[in-house]
């Protein structure tokens, strides 16, 4: 028997046994974390301020999200761009706008663009489930907030993955709340970071209200989301999500 | 010395047609893009934010019409948005352009179909002929653009294709929608702002000087202190790089035909004076001193470098000056020239720059090379050498 082997046997046990388990238990907290910020459905309507050195602008948006894969938006106020929507079913999104009545399906390209001059990509703002599919998660560390404990998860793309971040860093609560988000371009750069606060009973279940996205490498750049209200696991019908539904749901 | 010759007249042409073509191609990007100097708001070029802006862009006009030098300008707004046939929807970029557009850039002048904007346009504009293909339009056809404004708020409206544009540059003719800037500002909520004032120059010497002035000038403004001004180079960074790379690559060129002229020369000097052994032994014999031997030869190969270089100069700049009046067409070149929307003639420019380093380079190169040689004849002996040994 050779004995050398012992120490490279258990090398190769270690490392292909520990690792896919702490991998699951990561991934697990992130598909748990975006389950409970969609719900099986939800309803909402939020003020979006985009914010700039000299210049600031706020919007009202009432959106629709159903399961991991639908959301459908409109602008509520101002009356300028009120009646505008935005639907996005997995990869693909259309725009609608009423002064034109038409709808435009967006290039994939704009996918990573800011949404309405937003920090939010459209991405974002749909609360992709691509954190999901896309990344490997692994669990970093784990710390207190607030009495509870948090999950410090970095988030890999997959390999041949179409995503435009280099990595993502994850805070999750172990009552799955999102702390925060942080997005690195492919040097590993933080681009922008996604801070959730005033976390407190909103339909029916603890809820961060306020959601700001700031950009690292400009100072004084960043978008807040305020949510006014949100309802979770309501029944909406298949229709709302469909292309004719941006056309007729606001009138 | 035909060799001398022969490289000389290569090595002119070759410097005045490189040089040549970099003016073209910094002339045709110049032209059709960003003309010789902008005056943007501090930052634009980077972030091309529509709230960056030229707020009072007449203020700045008043400006240049009294600036020596200052041959045309023109107001652009720029954005990027969305457009959409019935089927297709992609991104580009818009600008506003202003009919002083005419004056400042190759823009008309590349209209291939329908026709360029006039005045009084209002919900007319030109597409890239790729954007065109693209979105499967034609002339006539309506596109719907979504953009946001400048206030924040989402501007969108509808432009009829009046004309089609194709530059040969890829990237422009996919990208590119021009509307007229009165119409641009209001659909975008500019409020008489542009993002650009595009200023040409009576020549591209003179930039850096008009540059100079135009930024004192500026920043003694009262209240303007967030613009800047920007030359072609600055606006198109780019371009420098690659000319720099390719001038490295041709002066590798260039040193390995020198290399093989000077090796050509040496051998040619080497049989000379191994061939005139016996002549030189006699010579030496009648009491010519090595000295004087090298002195009559050093004289015979400054005769001979001297005039294969004459020669080649007058053959390089008369070759080089007939392809400057007349064009040179290279059929592969063809696509390339296209991709940088240059002329597909290519113009070689005969400068005293290039002849001198042409002409200089082989010249000391091949002297330094006849050199050799003739030292060696303080090595014969006169009987040996009448005997051919």
């Amino acid at each position: 028997m050779n004995y050398r082997i012992i120490p490279g046997v258990i090398l190769i046990w270690i490392t292909m046994a520990g690792p896919p388990v702490y991998a699951q238990d990561a991934k697990e907290v992130v598909d748990a974390a975006v389950r409970y910020y969609r719900g099986q459905s939800s309803v909402c309507v939020m003020d979006m301020t985009i914010r700039r050195p000299h210049w600031q602008r706020t919007l009202t948006i009432k959106a629709w999200t159903k399961g991991q894969k639908e959301s459908i938006f409109f602008i509520v106020a101002p009356p300028k761009d009120e009646g505008n929507g935005t639907l996005k079913k997995g990869k693909e999104m259309w725009t609608y706008n009423p002064k034109l009545s038409q709808v435009m399906k967006l290039p994939p390209s704009m996918m990573s663009q800011g949404w309405m001059g937003s920090d939010f990509s459209n991405d974002d703002l749909a609360k992709s489930d691509s954190i999901i599919d896309e990344y490997d998660h692994t669990l970093e560390g784990k710390e207190v907030h607030e009495g509870k404990r948090v999950y410090r998860i970095k988030s890999l793309p997959k390999p041949g993955a179409a995503v435009v971040w280099g990595m993502q860093r994850l805070k999750i609560r172990e009552d799955h709340i999102l702390l925060s988000q942080e997005f690195f371009d492919e040097e590993m750069k933080l681009v922008k970071a996604l801070t959730s606060t005033q976390i407190q009973p909103m339909g029916g279940r603890l809820f961060p209200k306020n959601w700001d996205m700031k950009r690292a490498q400009e100072e004084g750049e960043h978008t807040v989301v305020d949510y006014r209200e949100i309802r979770f696991d309501i029944d909406l019908p298949d229709r709302l999500f469909t292309v004719p539904a941006l056309k007729t749901t606001w009138k | 010395m035909c060799a001398i010759t022969f490289a000389t007249t290569l090595l002119i042409f070759m410097l005045s047609f490189q040089f040549g073509n970099y003016q073209t191609i910094i002339r045709a990007m110049v032209k059709l893009r960003t003309g010789h100097l902008q005056v943007q708001a501090e930052r634009y070029l980077e972030k091309r934010d529509i709230r960056m802006v030229v707020p009072d862009p007449a203020k700045i006009s008043r400006l240049l019409d009294g600036m020596s030098g200052v041959t045309a300008y023109t107001y652009r707004a720029n954005n990027f948005s969305l457009v959409s046939s019935k089927e297709r929807t992609y991104g580009v970029l818009v600008t506003g352009i202003d009919p002083r557009e005419a004056q400042v850039s190759s823009l008309p002048r590349i209209v291939r179909k329908g026709q360029y904007l006039s005045p009084g346009d209002g919900n007319q504009a030109l597409i890239g002929s790729i954007l065109a293909k693209n979105l499967q339009v034609d002339t006539g056809d309506e596109l719907a653009l979504l953009g946001q404004g400048r206030d924040g708020s989402i501007a969108a409206t509808i432009v009829k294709v009046k004309g089609i544009i194709s530059s040969g540059q890829d990237d422009f003719d996919r990208l590119s929608v021009y509307i007229p800037l009165p119409f641009f500002q209001d659909t975008y909520s500019m409020a008489g702002a542009v993002h650009a004032m595009v200023v040409n120059v009576d020549s591209l010497s003179h930039v850096p000087r008009i540059k100079e002035a135009l930024n004192a000038v500026i920043r003694s403004l009262p209240g303007e202190g967030g613009l800047r001004v920007l030359d072609w180079n600055e606006l198109l960074p780019g371009l420098m790089q690659a000319i720099k790379i390719d001038l490295y690559s041709g002066f590798i060129f260039y040193l390995i035909l020198v290399v093989v002229t000077a090796f050509s020369i040496l051998n040619t000097f080497l049989m000379a004076i191994f061939e005139r052994k016996r002549e030189f032994g006699v010579m030496m014999a009648l009491g010519g001193t090595p000295g004087r031997l090298t002195r009559l030869l050093l004289l015979e190969s400054i005769f001979m470098t001297g005039l294969g270089s004459l020669l080649g100069i007058l053959l390089g700049s008369l070759v080089t000056w007939y392809f400057q009046s007349y064009g040179l067409h290279i059929p592969g070149l063809d696509e390339i020239a296209r991709y940088y929307g240059m002329p597909e003639r290519v113009f070689p420019d005969l400068s005293i720059f290039s002849v001198a380093i042409g002409g200089g380079l082989v010249l000391v190169i091949s002297f330094l090379t006849a050199l050799f040689p003739t030292l060696r004849i303080r090595r014969l002996r006169p009987v040996p050498a009448m005997a051919g040994r």
